[in-house]
């Protein structure tokens, strides 16, 4: 029996499906947890509400009083934007870069540090899984909301695809920016300031506001060169809007564009900051 | 807290209130970029109710909230019995013995914010309004009080009151607008259930020379009212905690 | 594979730590110049393991066998020295050698909290992509051997700290690692539940010749498992070899207990008198002297009972520890 610490290493099993089983188990372990915890998730996502139907309400109210449009977009179009909003809220909370001071301090980071794969993986597929759980409890909500605000949907059956598949594209585009934006509190504890104003320029060029369109024309160009609308508008719009087909395929591909991007940053990152946990000790 | 702690958070919430702040100012500014008036309120009269919005958010974040977080907590953790062997009124004690120093950042900005707006308005604030203004915010102050103790008393009950919290953050945000853009039921629920509409809006009607005396009067009795009650379940959740405890 | 397990060689981990008074005036310096202090936590440290060994690394808190250990697996990067594991520079963190090893630190929870056991192993085996047909054995292997069989169906949080610790050692052992690293196992857990672990670890590397290398401060888990202990104090080596010669390096003595029919008889031309208790006398005898005096006293006094002992393990380490420097 002792020849067993003579042989080779286990026998692995391919590469790919290694990772899809991977994260296929993670999920449905994050499921599994996260429905245990439903009550209070439903709690957040109820507080989460407020934020959408105050804007939803000003902008139907000003709609009404405008003879039915604020530049085009009727009052039935806020009120689907908003209540779209609330799933598209929901899939951009991710492991958040306020997260990673915790997990370093709280020693967590050796556990993730001694095993072979990246720790970014569990996190996208844990993450992944409670947003499973997350979008089946936002429906009844969702329900809720159209009964009482009447939105204006329509969209047609590529809308429908192409706003299934965005909204996971947005869920990873913020995870690979937020995990970026971790690494910082490798370096500083004070990380919180940068976290903030990062958070705050992201709520006014996302369309977290308001919907794009609405915004001065120069603030809309200058999106247009940031991943933040990609996370939020974009998905909302996909459902809700009249984008064109071509459209709707560009923006997945600049979805997948900027994921790369931002993956690429965090690899560069998280190389450093590693370096420089392993020097200084956890 | 040592000093050094104190300062720190100063500077935080120095940061952090004035990021709110710009935020609250550019959504201003957005949406009358495409109106002129939003349910017959003016640009400068919203940024009154901006500033009075601010202005409570920092009086309750102050003296209310962390002495109603910490009230929940001593329940949760069995610590309420110190409190209720000291000589003074309970209710009273665990009312004042919290202070957050350093959120009076928001009440100093709320009111400049209230000057500025109030220095664009066309109508005069006379003395009456100014007196009704000061009415007004004692008795909105007083029952978003109440409302935070039935609460806050109701963690003897529900462990998990702390969801609360972070529901009312976020429903004390629709004091920004005047509450007579929201639909029938929810305008309600933010007046009379949460009462935000008595905290931001009646002030910024006393101050925009809108406010019927009815309002006030009936603000005031609202307010008698809460207080009566709030003192009533607080000895009732007592009567039940300490009946129950060994 | 023939060669070490585990090759040190000068390993050094020093730390700058910033120098902080207390004060406001002293914080403000603080933030313009930095005043750092340097920490040898490991100060040139050299050893070999073979394969199959069980080593203990004894020593008190912050001796710097934790961030010796840490050093090993990967977790942190040497200052100076060098250091392979089975093969493998740790600080490169290949995923190789990261599913040859495996760390268990006591008191630190690795497995999922809500969940069962169960689906933590799950999770392991997708890591660490083990294969069905080697997974399912060796989970079940290792459940059995730990008497866990009826805990790994409840929540991890519902475990008591021993139980918790035992489904840890499960999962930390699935990928069937061939070093294993033990930090402080033991730490904080009952009497029976320390014994059970460590016959545990003695079965696991009877029946698959894994590397051991266990730290603690407790006397009891090395006596039990190793054959081989390293002392570390300060940051550096004072002892590497069988326990029993610790006593001979750092305590050549022995104790003669003796029951006298007159218990009042002065002892001390025989050795140190340590203890007086009614009419049993303990001696303390240079260790080459024992079998001398032992014969004398039997030969000139009236001995009703006689006993010899080695010097107990804990004095001896207390002595050693109290030394600054390895003689």
């Amino acid at each position: 029996m002792s020849a067993r610490a003579e042989a080779a290493p286990l026998r692995e099993a391919g590469g790919l499906r290694s990772m899809a089983d991977f994260y296929l188990t993670t999920m449905r372990l994050a499921v599994q947890e996260q429905f245990q915890y439903r009550t209070a998730n439903y709690f957040y996502m109820f507080g989460m509400i407020a934020e959408p139907v105050i804007y939803l309400v000003v902008w139907t109210t000003i709609a009404d009083q405008q003879g039915g449009s604020v530049q085009g977009l009727s009052a039935g179009y806020f009120a689907a934007y908003y209540i779209v909003w609330t799933l598209v809220r929901n899939m951009n909370i991710v492991f958040g870069a306020p997260f990673w001071e915790h997990r370093i301090r709280e020693g967590d980071l050796n556990k993730d540090l001694l095993r072979p794969m990246l720790p970014l993986h569990y996190d996208i597929a844990y993450f992944a899984g409670w947003k499973v759980v997350v979008i089946v409890l936002w429906i009844p909500l969702a329900i809720g909301l159209s009964l009482v605000f009447d939105p204006l949907l329509d969209p047609r059956p590529l809308e429908i695809a192409v706003f299934a598949v965005a909204i996971w594209g947005a869920y990873l585009i913020r995870t690979m920016f937020q995990e970026s934006l971790g690494m910082l509190c490798f370096w500083t504890t004070r990380g919180a300031a940068i976290f903030d104003l990062w958070m705050t320029t992201e709520l006014l060029l996302s369309g977290r506001l308001v919907p794009l369109p609405l915004m001065p024309d120069w603030v809309q160009e200058v999106s247009r060169f940031l991943p933040f609308q990609w996370a939020f508008f974009f998905p909302i719009e996909s459902l809700v809007g009249d984008l064109s087909n071509e459209e709707l395929i560009r923006g997945l591909g600049i979805q997948l564009l900027w994921t790369l991007i931002g993956l690429a940053i965090f690899r560069i990152a998280w190389k450093h900051a590693v370096k420089r946990y392993s020097a200084v000790g956890g | 807290m040592n000093e050094l702690q104190y300062r720190v958070n100063f500077v935080v919430q120095l940061f952090q209130s004035a990021i709110a702040l710009v935020v609250g100012l550019l959504v201003l500014a957005l949406v009358y970029s495409h109106t002129d008036e939003l349910n017959g309120w003016s640009e400068a009269e919203l940024l009154c109710v901006l500033g009075i919005q601010i202005l409570m958010g920092g009086a309750i974040r102050t003296y209310i909230q962390p002495n109603m977080m910490r009230l929940i907590d001593d329940v949760r953790e069995g610590k309420l019995d110190y409190a209720l062997t000291k000589p003074e009124d309970s209710q009273l004690l665990v009312s004042v013995r919290e202070v957050r120093i350093w959120q009076v950042v928001d009440l100093i900005s709320g009111t400049v914010v209230l000057a500025v707006g109030l220095s664009r308005i066309t109508t005069d604030v006379g003395i009456l309004d100014a007196l009704a203004f000061g009415a007004a915010l004692v008795f909105g102050a007083v029952m978003i009080y109440c409302f935070w103790l039935v609460i806050a008393t109701g963690a003897f009950w529900i462990v998990n009151m702390w969801h609360a919290v972070e529901l009312f953050d976020g429903i004390f945000q629709t004091g920004r607008w005047p509450v007579g853009i929201y639909p029938g039921w929810l305008r309600y629920s933010v007046t009379f259930l949460v009462p935000i509409a008595f905290a931001v809006t009646v002030p910024a009607q006393a101050v925009t020379s809108r406010l019927q005396w009815q309002t006030l009067a009936l603000a005031a009795l609202f307010a008698v009212v809460l207080l009566g009650f709030t003192r009533w379940f607080w000895r009732f959740g007592l009567r039940n905690y300490t009946g129950a405890s060994a | 594979m023939t060669g070490a397990a585990v090759h040190v060689a000068e390993l050094e981990k020093v730390f700058d730590v910033p120098e902080r008074e207390g004060g406001l005036r002293a914080a403000a310096k603080g933030l313009v110049r930095r005043r750092t202090r340097e920490v040898r936590a490991v100060d040139g440290v050299s050893f070999g393991i073979e394969p199959g060994e069980i080593v203990g690394f004894l020593g008190p808190n912050g001796a710097g066998k934790t961030t010796t250990l840490k050093m090993l697996s990967g977790l942190l990067y040497p200052t100076g020295g060098e250091a392979r594991v089975l093969g493998h520079v740790p600080s490169k963190r290949e995923k190789a050698f990261l599913r040859r090893i495996t760390l268990v630190m006591g008191n630190r929870n690795q497995l999922q909290w809500d969940l069962p056991a169960l689906d933590s192993f799950e999770l392991n085996r997708a890591i660490y992509r083990i294969p069905r047909e080697a997974f399912v054995p060796t989970r079940d292997e290792l459940i059995e051997l730990l008497e866990v069989g009826d805990l790994v169906r409840k929540p991890v949080r519902q475990l008591s700290l021993g139980e918790r610790m035992k489904v840890e050692i499960v999962g930390s052992l699935l990928h069937q690692p061939q070093v294993l690293f033990l930090d402080e196992p033991t730490i904080g857990l009952d009497v029976t539940m320390q014994k059970r672990i460590r016959s545990f670890v003695a079965e696991y590397n009877r029946r698959h010749g894994a590397t051991v290398l266990l730290t603690s401060h407790y006397m009891a888990d090395v006596q039990a498992l190793c054959k081989r202990v390293i002392v570390i104090h300060h940051g550096s080596i004072l002892f590497d070899g069988p326990l029993a010669g610790l006593a001979d390096q750092f305590a050549a003595w022995k104790t003669i207990g003796v029951a006298l029919e007159n218990g009042q008889i002065d002892l001390g031309r025989y050795g140190e008198v340590l203890h007086r208790d009614g009419d049993w006398v303990t001696l303390r005898v240079p260790k080459a002297e024992t079998s001398l005096v032992a014969a004398r006293l039997l030969a000139e006094q009236s001995v009703l009972d006689l006993t010899i002992e080695e010097p107990p393990i804990e004095d001896v380490i207390e002595l050693v520890f109290a030394q600054e420097r390895a003689p």
